[in-house]
């Protein structure tokens, strides 16, 4: 027992360290994958509000790029209003009828804090689960998609942007409808890569590439990028392909985050199927 | 109490600068500017392991707490501050260090800054882009962010001592 205590005496300070270093790589470990608190996040109340008075300080930079954006979109908004259609057909009379359910809200929020340089980068939002946000929701702005709620607090949310590890959104070429997974390799903001295309079609540069739609977070066609290099993985039957983002992530300002209103549904009627037993 | 307040402000200030300026500071290449390291480095040298390794979590802490990076400055801190005595003990002058004496460059001289502080910041450094990436088949870019990184963190550093450390009440 007293050579234990010893032992221990000895070695104090370099079981001191362990005990931190452990503690706080395995926040780091965890964190990445389950977010479970966010009080060492921006999304905490603290940061939140800094950070919140830092953009009101910096948000007029962009402040012309930004209004030049919301008013190409407005006027796509404006574009597609009735009132700017000509009446072709008298006899067609609009009623609420049942075939149309809306499926998709969505909130308007300000991104208050961003990073793009870092290996997984994540962006602030200024609105909360006060206004609706959950984790897993999408989060789209005019030029593109932008990631997936990570974490959220009353007032703030974490988002996990496009420019993350493991992102892994659902994504397809829109013409030819291959499928594939969106990915980032922590090099260049501006592209990322898409994975899971089989090489036994070919596929075209400059193609648009969009959301499928599939797992319940985006609707299908947000843009994401457009195809510049394909190549070839090495013993792989499938292409390596670098998309360029249609959304430029270091200047982001405004985004949308897409409320499902048909997720509960789909989730319970998927959790249904029966689990394969040979798992 | 001096002791305290010249430090309390030391670490609201580093902190502020790295969080709401050196952050969104973002050159490319994967070049990121880290100074916090700096508010360690100045402690006395002949503070105790345990203080020290308490502050460096405190600080990591704040720090990861504005960036999203949830315990990944800690981690580097830490090991900061585990190496310094290390470091400080075998680099030391011949009859010990002067404890009246701040560990700033201009106390030191810049050939000791440079052998010392250059050295713990480039582990810090490793030691932090080892843990973002924590993948070995991409060590070459881990390198890449250091070599990158270190140097123009360093001079960041020697920067903010000469604008806000009072030179001539170090002498």
């Amino acid at each position: 027992m007293r050579n234990f205590l010893a032992f221990i005496r000895r070695f104090r300070v370099l079981f001191f360290f362990a005990l931190l270093q452990g503690f706080a790589l395995s926040i780091y470990l965890t964190f990445v994958h389950f977010p479970r608190s966010q009080y060492l996040t921006t999304a905490s109340v603290v940061s939140g509000a800094i950070f919140e008075v830092r953009n009101d300080l910096t948000k007029h930079f962009n402040l012309s790029e930004n209004n030049t954006n919301l008013q190409k979109e407005n006027i796509a908004l404006m574009e597609s209003l009735p009132s700017s259609f000509i009446k072709l057909n008298n006899g067609l009379v609009k009623i609420n009828d049942i075939l149309f359910h809306q499926q998709y809200e969505y909130i308007p929020a300000t991104v208050i804090n961003s990073t793009h340089d870092k290996r997984n980068n994540y962006f602030t939002l200024n609105i909360g689960s006060k206004q609706g946000v959950e984790r897993g929701m999408g989060v789209f702005s005019s030029k593109g998609v932008v990631g997936v709620i990570h974490n959220s607090s009353d007032h703030y949310s974490v988002v996990k942007s496009c420019l993350t590890e493991s992102i892994n959104i659902d994504v397809m070429i829109e013409k030819t409808g291959q499928f594939g997974l969106l990915k980032w390799n922590g090099k260049d903001a501006r592209r990322g890569t898409m994975s899971g295309v089989s090489n036994d079609t070919e596929i075209k540069k400059w193609a648009k590439v969009v959301t499928r739609g599939g797992g319940n977070i985006f609707p299908r066609g947000i843009p994401v990028g457009k195809i510049e290099k394909t190549g070839v993985i090495e013993g792989k039957p499938l292409w390596d392909i670098t998309l360029k983002f249609s959304e430029n992530y270091t200047s982001l300002q405004r985004a949308y985050v897409i409320k499902n209103i048909l997720r509960t549904e789909q989730e319970d009627l998927e959790s249904l199927t029966p689990n394969d037993p040979a798992l | 109490m001096n002791f305290f307040i010249k430090h309390g402000i030391r670490f609201v200030f580093i902190l502020a600068i790295q969080v709401l300026a050196l952050n969104q500071i973002e050159l490319g290449l994967g070049i990121q500017l880290m100074v916090y390291p700096l508010f360690i480095l100045l402690l006395p040298v002949e503070l105790g392991v345990f203080p020290l390794l308490t502050l460096a979590f405190i600080l990591g802490a704040a720090i990861d707490s504005f960036s999203n990076t949830y315990g990944l400055h800690t981690s580097a801190l830490l090991t900061f501050a585990y190496v310094r005595p290390i470091i400080f003990k075998a680099f030391a002058p011949r009859d010990g260090y002067d404890p009246l004496l701040e560990t700033t460059i201009f106390a030191m001289g810049f050939k000791w800054f440079l052998k010392i502080f250059g050295l713990l910041i480039v582990i810090h450094h490793f030691w932090f882009f080892l843990m973002e990436m924590f993948k070995m088949n991409e060590l070459l870019f881990v390198f890449q962010k250091v070599s990158l990184s270190a140097p123009i963190s360093f001079l960041v550093c020697i920067f903010l001592q000469y604008l806000f450390v009072n030179k001539s009440s170090e002498k």
